[in-house]
């Protein structure tokens, strides 16, 4: 609603100057200008200062929790990342990972599958619950905000009332390996996992003739329809994308668990909103759609678990992170504007 | 006749007769549904429920979304509670507090919307975990219990018959609102801005400041049933508002709003947490497992939305024949 009205009017003439404008003499100063460059600078300047004020920060233990939690949102980040292409939201996201997770859980403790077919199983729904929000998106025309803040009540719903709300704690221990490894000491597998999805994720946007048409259908639907784009189609695929992508960040949290836990993403997966939404804005995807940031969502959620674990090493006290963590949002968003607008005057003058 | 038909085609008209039919069969299936106690409860989840579902309306009204309904609820009933508690404040002068928390925290939510452009969607997501993140950084989880004896008295006794005093000051934001809407410059603003933000600017409207006023009121209202949900509950409960978002949505499209703004109905939306209540209601007298509330509203946020659609669509094409 939001996205289709004032702000694709208001945003879009400077995000076209900003990529029309020739790499000239700005050409330089952009670079040091864009989200990338800013989120790492602030991530070495925050990593920087925890480590000055808090000893055990730099602690191997600690940095291979960080990037293990970072792994974790970074997928999430990555999922609600697929669908803002389209110039919509997915509020399903976390109960799409939920219902993904138990099914991995009852696949393995109820039907005595192995580990891979469970996990399979687990992605499989995951894609198709995200082609039920797609369908259901394209078919009636409405915005995606109103559809799937409908599914998340009834993918969430449907997932308690049939799991009674039991998690499910038999699973191959294999599973909870995994969440332990350590290679190096820092480097869990579940950020190389992460990492993978990411190059996949650029790979699909920069080289696939389907990445091209997510992004030109998101930019301008009408205009990408009219050059043989089928939008409908491709917003379908996006949202499926968006699913399957909800399904592997949560087998992720499963497997740091050690169990399928149906309140692992709080109440119907709002838990999931906020580091779904923090990486890819942090990380200059537009919400209007069309344009992504593979790297800038990895580095926003990076930094956005880096700040909550150096807060919470500082004893600021579990229960302000959230509050930080919400202002961090502000911020960023503030910035981003002031930035857009320095650069859109930079260009008129 | 074309009276009849012309009534047919109101926003309340629809969400009406869902009412009369569903409390009809619950009624026949189920005798005790009509019994004194039962419609109690209900009115007495009519009495918040109907503030929460404003408080979103109003924001829907204006072409926007208010994710923090829910936290700046919560936050003002923890703040109502927490005043009574800690520092002995009498119960109106609390209150009048606690609204003021909630009036300031959505004024602030519009302020940062119309002066920065950015989505209402990213700032009330944002300001949804700030005024979490005090709610639960003040309370630590835990609920306030020192709540005084009248307080705990106008949350749970009824005036006459079943009607609870917790109706009281519900019934005077339905009259007030449908005022503000439909009789005052200021609901005109808003319908104006909502329906379409350019022409409402060009015509003279302030829309910074109809945004702020809007989202003031939304404040104001999530406040308020705050407020009244720490009298109905007996204890201030950091928990209150975690789940009023998917209602809060619910309950104006069924109601007939458009999402997109401009166009609400205060009496169809008073309809449509009429219908959420009678429904929830009917799945616990008929013993079905409560978790399936959730599917539920799910399930009727959307069949609503596909009937305002197509409604929308239909007025589009005889519109066209003319």
């Amino acid at each position: 609603m939001q996205g289709r009205g004032t702000s694709t009017t208001r945003v879009e003439p400077d995000e076209v100057l900003v990529r029309a404008s020739p790499t000239g003499s700005a050409g330089g100063l952009r670079f040091y200008l864009t989200n990338e460059f800013g989120l790492l600078v602030l991530i070495l300047l925050f990593g920087a200062v925890f480590a000055v004020l808090s000893g055990g920060f730099l602690s191997t233990f600690n940095q291979f929790t960080l990037w293990r939690t970072a792994a974790v949102n970074t997928v999430i980040g990555f999922a609600m990342m697929t669908v803002i292409v389209t110039g919509g939201l997915n509020l399903a996201v976390g109960a799409i990972g939920v219902c993904a997770a138990m099914m991995c859980g009852w696949m393995i403790q109820a039907l005595g599958v192995p580990g891979p077919v469970g996990i399979v199983g687990a992605l499989a729904l995951g894609a198709t619950l995200g082609f039920v929000n797609g369908w259901v998106v394209v078919k009636s025309g409405l915005h995606s905000f109103i559809i799937t803040l409908a599914t998340m009540s009834i993918f969430f719903g449907v997932m308690v009332y049939l799991t009674h709300g039991e998690s499910f704690r038999n699973l191959p221990p294999s599973f909870a390996e995994f969440g332990r490894t350590r290679y190096f000491g820092v480097v869990s597998p579940m950020l190389i996992v992460a990492l993978v999805a990411g190059l996949l994720l650029i790979g699909l946007y920069r080289f696939t003739a389907l990445g091209r048409e997510m992004l030109s259908a998101g930019a301008k639907p009408e205009a990408a329809e009219l050059s043989g784009v089928r939008v409908g189609r491709v917003f379908i695929l996006c949202h499926m994308l968006s699913g399957l992508l909800a399904g592997v960040a949560a087998l992720l949290l499963v497997m740091r668990n050690g169990a399928a836990i149906p309140s692992m993403a709080g109440q119907l997966g709002q838990d999931w909103l906020l580091p779904a939404f923090l990486g890819p804005v942090l990380g200059g995807t537009l919400l209007s759609g069309g344009r992504v940031s593979v790297v800038g969502t990895f580095l926003g959620s990076a930094l956005v678990t880096m700040l909550t674990s150096g807060l919470l090493l500082l004893r600021i006290g579990e229960f302000w992170v959230q509050a930080c963590l919400g202002l961090v949002l502000l911020l960023a968003v503030l910035i981003d504007v002031a930035r857009k607008r320095y650069l859109a005057h930079r260009r008129m003058v | 006749m074309q009276v009849v038909m012309r009534q047919m085609q109101t926003d309340w008209f629809g969400p009406l007769a869902v009412t009369v039919l569903a409390v009809a069969i619950i009624g026949t299936a189920a005798p005790p549904f009509l019994s004194t106690l039962n419609v109690q409860v209900l009115l007495f989840a009519l009495a918040t429920n109907t503030l929460i579902a404003f408080s979103q309306m109003i924001i829907i009204a204006v072409g926007q979304m208010n994710l923090s309904v829910g936290a700046i609820g919560g936050l003002s009933a923890i703040a109502f509670a927490g005043m009574m508690q800690v520092w002995g404040l009498p119960a109106p002068f609390a209150a009048v507090l606690a609204l003021g928390i909630g009036i300031a925290a959505g004024a602030l939510n519009g302020i940062f919307i119309a002066r920065t452009g950015i989505s209402a969607f990213v700032i009330t997501l944002a300001s949804l975990s700030v005024f979490k993140g005090i709610n639960s950084g003040i309370t630590r989880a835990q609920p306030f219990y020192g709540i005084p004896e009248t307080v705990k008295a106008f949350g749970n006794n009824v005036m006459i018959g079943p009607l609870p005093w917790l109706i009281l000051p519900t019934v005077l934001v339905i009259l007030g609102l449908w005022f503000l809407l439909n009789r005052m410059p200021l609901g005109r603003a808003i319908l104006a801005v909502g329906g379409n933000t350019h022409a409402a600017e060009l015509s003279g409207i302030s829309v910074s400041f109809t945004v702020v006023a809007a989202h003031a009121i939304s404040g104001c209202l999530a406040a308020l049933a705050g407020i009244m949900l720490v009298a109905r509950l007996q204890i201030g409960q950091p928990s209150i508002g975690d789940d009023w978002l998917i209602l809060s949505f619910a309950a104006p499209v069924i109601g007939g709003a458009v999402l997109s703004g401009g166009h609400v109905s205060v009496a169809a939306t008073v309809l449509g947490v009429a219908i959420v209540a009678i429904i929830t209601q009917a799945l616990v007298l008929f013993h079905i497992d409560p978790y399936l509330v959730q599917v539920v509203l799910g399930a009727m946020i959307l069949w609503a939305v596909g009937v305002n659609r197509w409604r929308e669509l239909r007025i589009a094409k005889s519109a066209k024949r003319i």
